[in-house]
């Protein structure tokens, strides 16, 4: 069970404004890892700075023991980091299907799809999250909670080891939330690493055992779910200070 | 490599492809069209049919492979090129240079001019390559302003052949109907391949560039390398154009073969007929350049005291006609068009 992600002195600054403050943590295989805090807290930055969309200013970011700080982002996919994204993108004037097949044609997802076909391997994928009766239809028509399960199709196309879910519950109803519940813990339990960001705390809190909070840009807090929710600091950063939980 | 897997798995299905290709409404009309191209120049020996309006078809096969590979880099591959005409005057240019003065044989000097070209795409796509959408447009219309000028009044433009250009060139054959035959097959190869390429993986790969590329880019795929490929494969058909053209007119000139008109008209026949639907291109050539054969032909029109030179008014009507389509048919007519025929078919039929 080695580390499979370890972050240091991770810093990104955008002109004065410094979103990422000397973050540090480390993530080991198998995990199932949340990141929280409040809006503008900067976890999709570091999401970003991890998958290869963001440049970081200064730190180090290893992956599986090889230093994936700043390279691009098909590379760190061919990895075997995938992620999805806040504001659900998708190819919108292809097919469900062939949505899916641009992962299964990624360099590490033809290692998969070599064996079985990549349609089969695609077709497999939509199955699995439930929706291969829609394989022909163009995104644009699908309701949000399918969307968000197509972006984590497209992710499982590439094989991942390292999974980064960045809020895949916003927007959703309670019952697509568990939909898209199932499908994480699915994954988990196939061998994924889970690493999740959210500030629907209610769902995130009951999903992982560890959690790690933050709040402009700097680590608060790491630890199991209860704890943290308790911690002086994290609580300061949600509620502003001198609020208390009655 | 990925382009022999695609030629593999087309050479493997083809004959079961075809056979139920052609029983479709869509393939039986299109070989029913091809039939029709190829007894058109049987129709009539007279001279004038012949050398002027057999030569239209001819000039229309050269625009629709032209046309054809603009659809393949901006209506599959999302790179908006408003500057084709480059590949196509540095093809003409080449191979004009090379028949008439290096007295190289005409078939070598289309295909090394076809090549130059696509060294040239490769040469324009590198620094283009970070601009997307409008910023990408401007580039290349650029790029190819900048071509212009420097072949028409640049400081090297002596040593490039002038305003004049290179003229007194072979035709691409003896007669215009062989010179219609070579361009037929050619434009049909053209359309196969390029069909081919957009319906494949590889297609879709450079479609779904075309829709997200940062999606793409988080899907694993190499963006910078499909992009590559995509201004190779369109600045090589849009050469091949540009070859056959400078040999059917018979010279090359700066504005001629780089005017900016030419990108206008690959944009205007592709957008006809459909983005990214590649026969559209066809549809789209052939319908503009016997428009505006026709309008020539018409002539001037003298209406009471007025006398309207249609000819000369051609490019507004153009114009028209492309605000036309984006307002109404923005997906081009070619998909409309043949739902409408299907549905007469069915109704002729009695279904």
């Amino acid at each position: 069970m080695g580390v499979i992600l370890e972050v240091k002195n991770l810093t990104k600054k955008f002109g004065g404004l410094t979103a990422v403050n000397d973050f540090s943590f480390e993530i080991k295989r198998g995990e199932f890892i949340g990141l929280i805090g409040p809006n503008g807290a900067g976890k999709t930055t570091v999401f970003n700075l991890i998958s290869g969309f963001e440049k970081p200013s200064s730190g180090r970011i290893r992956f599986n023991g090889i230093d994936i700080t700043g390279m691009k982002p098909y590379k760190i996919v061919n990895l075997g980091i995938a992620r999805t994204f806040q504001l659900v993108r998708s190819f919108k004037y292809l097919s469900l299907l062939d949505n899916i097949t641009v992962s299964c044609l990624s360099k590490r997802g033809k290692e998969v799809s070599k064996k079985t076909g990549t349609d089969n391997y695609a077709s497999s994928i939509l199955a699995s999250v439930g929706l291969i009766d829609k394989a022909r239809i163009p995104p644009i028509i699908l309701p949000h909670g399918d969307l968000r399960k197509l972006q984590i199709g497209k992710a499982i196309g590439t094989n991942p080891e390292l999974l980064l879910l960045d809020e895949p519950f916003s927007g959703l109803s309670f019952e697509e939330q568990l939909g898209i519940t199932d499908l994480i813990k699915k994954l988990h339990a196939d061998g994924v690493t889970i690493f999740i960001t959210g500030h629907v705390l209610r769902e995130l809190m009951t999903l992982v055992p560890r959690v790690i909070a933050m709040h402009q840009g700097k680590f608060i807090a790491d630890g199991p779910p209860v704890q943290v929710a308790n911690n002086k600091i994290v609580l300061e950063a949600y509620l502003g200070r001198g609020a208390k939980i009655a | 490599m990925l382009n022999l897997k695609i030629v593999k798995e087309k050479v493997n299905d083809f004959p079961g492809y075809l056979k139920s290709w052609v029983k479709t409404f869509t393939g039986s009309l299109t070989i029913f069209c091809l039939l029709i191209l190829f007894v058109m120049p049987f129709l009539s020996a007279n001279q004038s049919f012949t050398h002027v309006f057999l030569r239209q078809f001819s000039l229309a096969m050269i625009f629709a492979i032209f046309a054809a590979s603009w659809d393949l880099l901006t209506g599959i591959s999302g790179q908006i090129s408003f500057g084709h005409a480059i590949f196509f005057g540095i093809s003409g240019y080449i191979c004009a240079y090379l028949i008439k003065y290096q007295s190289f044989p005409i078939w070598l000097s289309i295909i090394i001019s076809a090549v130059v070209a696509v060294i040239f795409g490769l040469a324009i796509g590198f620094p283009l390559l970070r601009l997307k959408g409008p910023y990408l447009a401007l580039g290349t219309l650029a790029m190819s302003l900048i071509l212009l000028k420097l072949f028409l009044m640049g400081s090297l433009s002596d040593w490039l052949f002038g305003s004049e250009g290179i003229s007194a060139l072979p035709g691409l054959a003896a007669t215009p109907v062989i010179e219609y035959f070579i361009l037929f097959i050619f434009m049909i190869l053209t359309f196969v391949i390029l069909i081919q390429i957009s319906k494949s993986k590889f297609g879709t790969i450079l479609k779904s560039i075309r829709d997200d590329e940062v999606g793409s880019d988080a899907s694993g795929i190499n963006t910078t390398k499909y992009k590559i490929y995509a201004f190779m494969l369109s600045s090589f058909f849009a050469g091949l154009a540009g070859g056959f053209y400078a040999l059917y007119i018979g010279a090359v000139n700066p504005t001629g073969n780089f005017g900016t008109v030419l990108s206008f008209f690959a944009i205007l026949m592709a957008s006809l007929g459909g983005l990214a639907t590649i026969s559209g291109a066809a549809l789209g050539a052939f319908f503009f350049i016997f428009l505006e054969y026709a309008l020539i032909e018409i002539g001037v029109v003298e209406i009471g005291n007025l006398a309207i030179d249609f000819g000369l008014y051609k490019f507004a009507i153009f114009a028209v006609i492309l605000i036309v389509i984006i307002r109404f048919a923005e997906h081009g007519i070619l998909k409309p068009l043949l739902e409408r025929l299907k549905d007469l078919w069915d109704l002729l039929l009695g279904r």
